[in-house]
């Protein structure tokens, strides 16, 4: 079997898996690795993982590359660990590895990370650059051990990268399992608080890492609520990664596994590396190969009832509930919370069922939470972690100890059970990668205008029906009638909202989006689409249709949603009589071929933003409001219309509407800083011109968007003759529209040279 | 022909009971008012027919627009007229965009809004003629 051989030429050194076996987390590696270039910003990062998600081996190959790289940083890689039992085993732990570590990226030999060498040791092998120091810092914490001065000892120990640092050096600590840390408390000093703010006061770059609910309460602690260090979030592999993964794993443990195998493998594991490798591990032991789904559920289920896995939760048990018949009690709340209908279940149920005291039970709880095996919500805590493999390991453990089922027929129905639901597991995912992707898609919206037909399957059908591409899309370009989206803040999946949903549909087929009508944070603004996507082969019809209305309507009454949109999406489109149905109740519905066409319009209208960003033929201007600057704003667009030929009208055109524009901006913004800032692109075909300014936003203005306020004109009452701006800057332009800014106004007009037809 | 030309900062000439009051090259909401006010004064001296000539006029903006609606309305109370002239095509367009045209008379230039104003009721002569 191949294994790591440490050496300064690309192999693993403190990294379990070679580089180039390292999927999905190049980006982060790159963050952790550019902590240590001198000129980063940033000093600190918090690496926030979910369980078992691969922090510590980001943190490995983020070592092992600085290591070979011997620059001016000195990686250190510590992790907290049970076996170091107290504080001040860990903090001699800590000093030892990071003496150890010292003296090896000095002598640059990798081979040297791995050995067994005690502090004196180490003092020996230190380089002459550090050996002042680090002798001053031994003796201090011998004295400091010989006193019996835990506290002094512990400092004196985790002081060390802030000594190196005074010394001239530059190590980069790279600290793992901080939330271990409050396990090995011995002594009246929290270890975790006393490492954080150690490695804050170092003076170099570090990375603290952990498990992604413990570790910002530690920090804030140690800060004070300062913090300013950035923080990456691990969440778990992309399917693609974690297939590559598995490849990876199978090859270097010569395990053999088909395509379905390994999917089914990654789809049952949720591509978490811990369980992958523990899987494939197994295999390797046992010498199976995983080329059938009947060997791979019997390695799960062995896996899941006396392999890594099996250990791996019951340590987690263990350390939550130490008592055994806590332990007990505990497994069966938490097997019966997951399986009530809502997965929840309140605190006071808990403590009861529990028998426990306040204290105990947080205790208990938190713990649950910073493993994610549960979830503390108000008072209520959410049973479950969404991971099919803990769930699995609770109804085995449940029926083990709580309902005392024979061993073998736990294994027997667990495996029955596991080959039964493979097909569905994988069903299920065929199904996901073949869903339209509506909850990405609905993030993306951002008060763009889409032609309504997309959203009205009758309409599109009618007109749009049959026809080639090219033609469909000129067709639907020149559509007027136009749906403006909503600038959607947060889209989840409908199960995140209403669990009950999820008995109907799969979670990333019905999703709840929550936004505002033209990006303006107003109650009035304030909107919630609910998308759901239809399985029929065929148009769907009147029923079905009627049923997923009345299922959404009811997820917005339960959720007590206010102003709703609902929208239906089926492969095919719907019938006449369904579209009549989607009519009476105005509720949008798509066919695949519109959503399609709507995301390609969306992404198409996100690459043009991007590019007017970037938009080399762009003149800027920013001109104070009043004495006239309008004048020099329109003396400016005049030059820049000249020079790609607009005519002498359509350049007064231009010139007068963006006077108006920086008259409304001047009269209505109540801007802070009184200024108009304008943009001028210039297009082979046209002339944009975009006014913004700081400011409140007129009433009325965005729900009127490019329409004049009153609509009134001359010879009506007085009230009506001002606020004409909009209306005559809409009728000298092509295009006007309001873009979302937080702040104030942002008007952009579109001048073509010649008027599109 | 007897004309006096005010201190006010808006140039405008005096034909008998007629005034030519002469807009800026922008005509925004400062020149406007002082144009209104012009009118206003003149109309309070006697005068019974104004001319408001854009030939300096190269822009409009809306506010000045409405403070022209106002010039109107106080002409029409007054039971006077009023003519534009010399109005340039952009600013034309601008007047007809907010249904100004329907409330006031264009005319080509100066020559032609006293002519016109002439048919309906003539022009004293100066003074000393």
């Amino acid at each position: 079997m191949p294994t790591k051989q440490p050496n300064k030429n690309g192999g693993p050194i403190l990294g379990r898996i070679a580089p180039d076996e390292f999927v999905g987390r190049r980006d982060a590696l790159a963050r952790v690795v550019g902590l240590a270039s001198n000129g980063t910003p940033e000093r600190g990062l918090l690496l926030l993982g979910a369980p078992s998600v691969g922090v510590s081996e980001l943190l490995r190959q983020a070592y092992d590359e600085l290591f070979r790289e011997q620059g001016e940083t000195i990686p250190i890689y510590f992790a907290l660990t049970r076996n170091d039992q107290t504080a001040v085993n860990a903090a001699r732990h800590f000093l030892q590895t990071f003496l150890l570590q010292l003296v090896a990226f000095r002598r640059q030999d990798a081979l040297l990370t791995d050995a067994s060498l005690s502090i004196p040791d180490l003092l020996e092998l230190a380089a002459p650059v550090d050996y002042e120091w680090v002798e001053h810092l031994v003796e201090m914490t011998e004295r400091a051990r010989a006193d019996e001065d835990a506290r002094s000892f512990i400092r004196l120990c985790l002081s060390a990268p802030q000594r190196a640092t005074a010394s001239g050096a530059r190590p980069f600590i790279l600290l793992d399992g901080l939330e271990l840390a409050e396990q090995l408390n011995g002594v009246d000093v929290p270890l975790g608080t006393e490492i954080t703010r150690a490695m804050m006061h170092s003076g170099g770059p570090y990375v603290l890492a952990g498990l992604r609910r413990h570790l910002l309460d530690v920090i804030h602690t140690a800060r004070n609520g300062n913090d300013s260090a950035a923080s990456i979030r691990l969440d778990r592999l992309t399917d693609e990664d974690s297939r590559t993964m598995v490849e990876h794993l199978a090859r270097r443990n010569g395990v053999t596994l088909n395509d379905q195998t390994r999917d089914l493998i990654v789809q049952q594991t949720s591509g978490n590396p811990f369980y992958l490798t523990s899987i494939i591990r197994a295999a390797r032991e046992k010498n199976i190969a995983l080329t059938s789904f009947r060997n791979c559920q019997q390695l799960y289920v062995d896996e899941l009832l006396g392999g890594r896995i099996s250990r791996h939760f019951a340590s987690i048990l263990e350390e939550v509930a130490p008592l055994s018949a806590v332990r007990r009690s505990l497994i069966r709340v938490l097997y019966e919370s997951a399986e009530n209908e809502q997965g929840r279940a309140p605190i006071e149920t808990w403590r009861k069922r529990l028998n426990l005291e306040a204290g105990q039970l947080q205790t208990i709880i938190r713990k649950l939470h910073v493993y994610e095996l549960a979830s503390l919500n108000a008072n209520f805590i959410e049973a479950g972690s969404g991971s099919l493999v803990w769930s699995d390991y609770l109804r085995a453990r449940y029926r083990l100890e709580v309902e005392a089922t024979p061993r073998a027929l736990v294994v027997a129905d667990m495996l029955a059970e596991t080959l039964k639901r493979a097909p569905h597991t994988m069903a299920r995912h065929y199904r996901r990668e073949a869903a339209l992707g509506l909850r990405e898609l609905l993030e993306r919206f951002n008060c763009q205008r889409m032609p309504a037909s997309l959203f009205h399957y009758d309409r599109f059908s009618r007109t749009h029906k049959g026809m080639e591409a090219d033609e469909l899309v000129a067709a639907l370009d020149a559509e007027t009638d136009l749906v403006r989206l909503p600038q959607i803040v947060h889209a989840a999946s409908c199960a995140a909202f209403h669990p009950p949903i999820q008995q109907v549909c799969d979670d990333e087929r019905c999703a709840v989006a929550h936004g505002f009508d033209a990006g303006q944070y107003s109650d009035a603004n304030e909107i919630v689409w609910l998308v759901a996507e239809i399985e029929s082969k065929l148009e769907a019809g009147r029923g079905v249709t009627e049923i997923w209305c009345d299922r959404l309507m009811q997820v917005a009454r339960f959720c007590g949603f206010n102003r709703v949109r609902l929208w239906l999406v089926a492969p095919e489109g719907f019938s006449i009589d369904a579209s009549e149905l989607l009519n009476e109740r105005e509720v949008y519905g798509s066919s695949r071929q519109q959503l399609e066409l709507l995301t390609a319009r969306i992404n198409e209208a996100s690459a043009a933003m991007a590019r007017q960003e970037v938009a080399p033929d762009e003149f800027e201007m920013v001109i104070p409001m009043g004495d006239d600057t309008e004048l020099i704003a329109a003396h400016t667009v005049e030059q820049i219309a000249r020079r790609i030929s607009f005519q002498p009208d359509a350049i007064n055109q231009i010139k007068t509407a963006l006077i108006e524009a920086c008259i409304n901006a001047t009269e209505h913004s109540l801007s802070p800083d009184r200024k108009i800032y304008q943009r001028f692109r210039v297009e082979s075909d046209r002339l944009v011109v975009t006014v913004s300014s700081r400011g409140i936003i007129p009433p009325g203005l965005n729900n009127q968007n490019g329409v004049n306020n009153n609509g009134s004109e001359a010879g009506e009452s007085n009230k009506g003759r001002r606020g004409w701006g909009l209306k005559l800057i809409r009728s000298l332009m092509d295009e006007v529209e309001f873009e979302h800014v937080d702040d104030g106004t942002r008007l952009r007009m579109t001048k073509y040279l010649k008027k599109q037809l | 022909m007897a004309e006096s030309v005010t201190l006010s900062p808006v140039h405008s000439r005096s034909i008998g009971d007629l005034a030519v009051i002469y807009a800026g090259d922008y005509l925004n909401k400062l020149s406007g008012e002082r144009i209104e006010r012009e009118c206003r004064r003149q109309l309070e001296a006697g005068c019974r027919a104004l001319v408001i000539n854009f030939r300096e006029t190269e822009l409009v903006n809306s506010i000045g627009v409405s403070i022209l609606l106002g010039v109107i309305d106080a002409v029409e109370t007054t039971g006077a007229r009023l003519i534009f002239s010399d109005v340039n095509q952009q600013t034309v367009q601008l007047f007809e965009m907010l249904g100004l045209t329907r409330h006031v008379a264009l005319a080509k230039d100066e020559q032609e809004a006293l002519a016109t104003l002439a048919e309906f009721a003539p022009i004293p002569k100066a003074v000393g003629h």
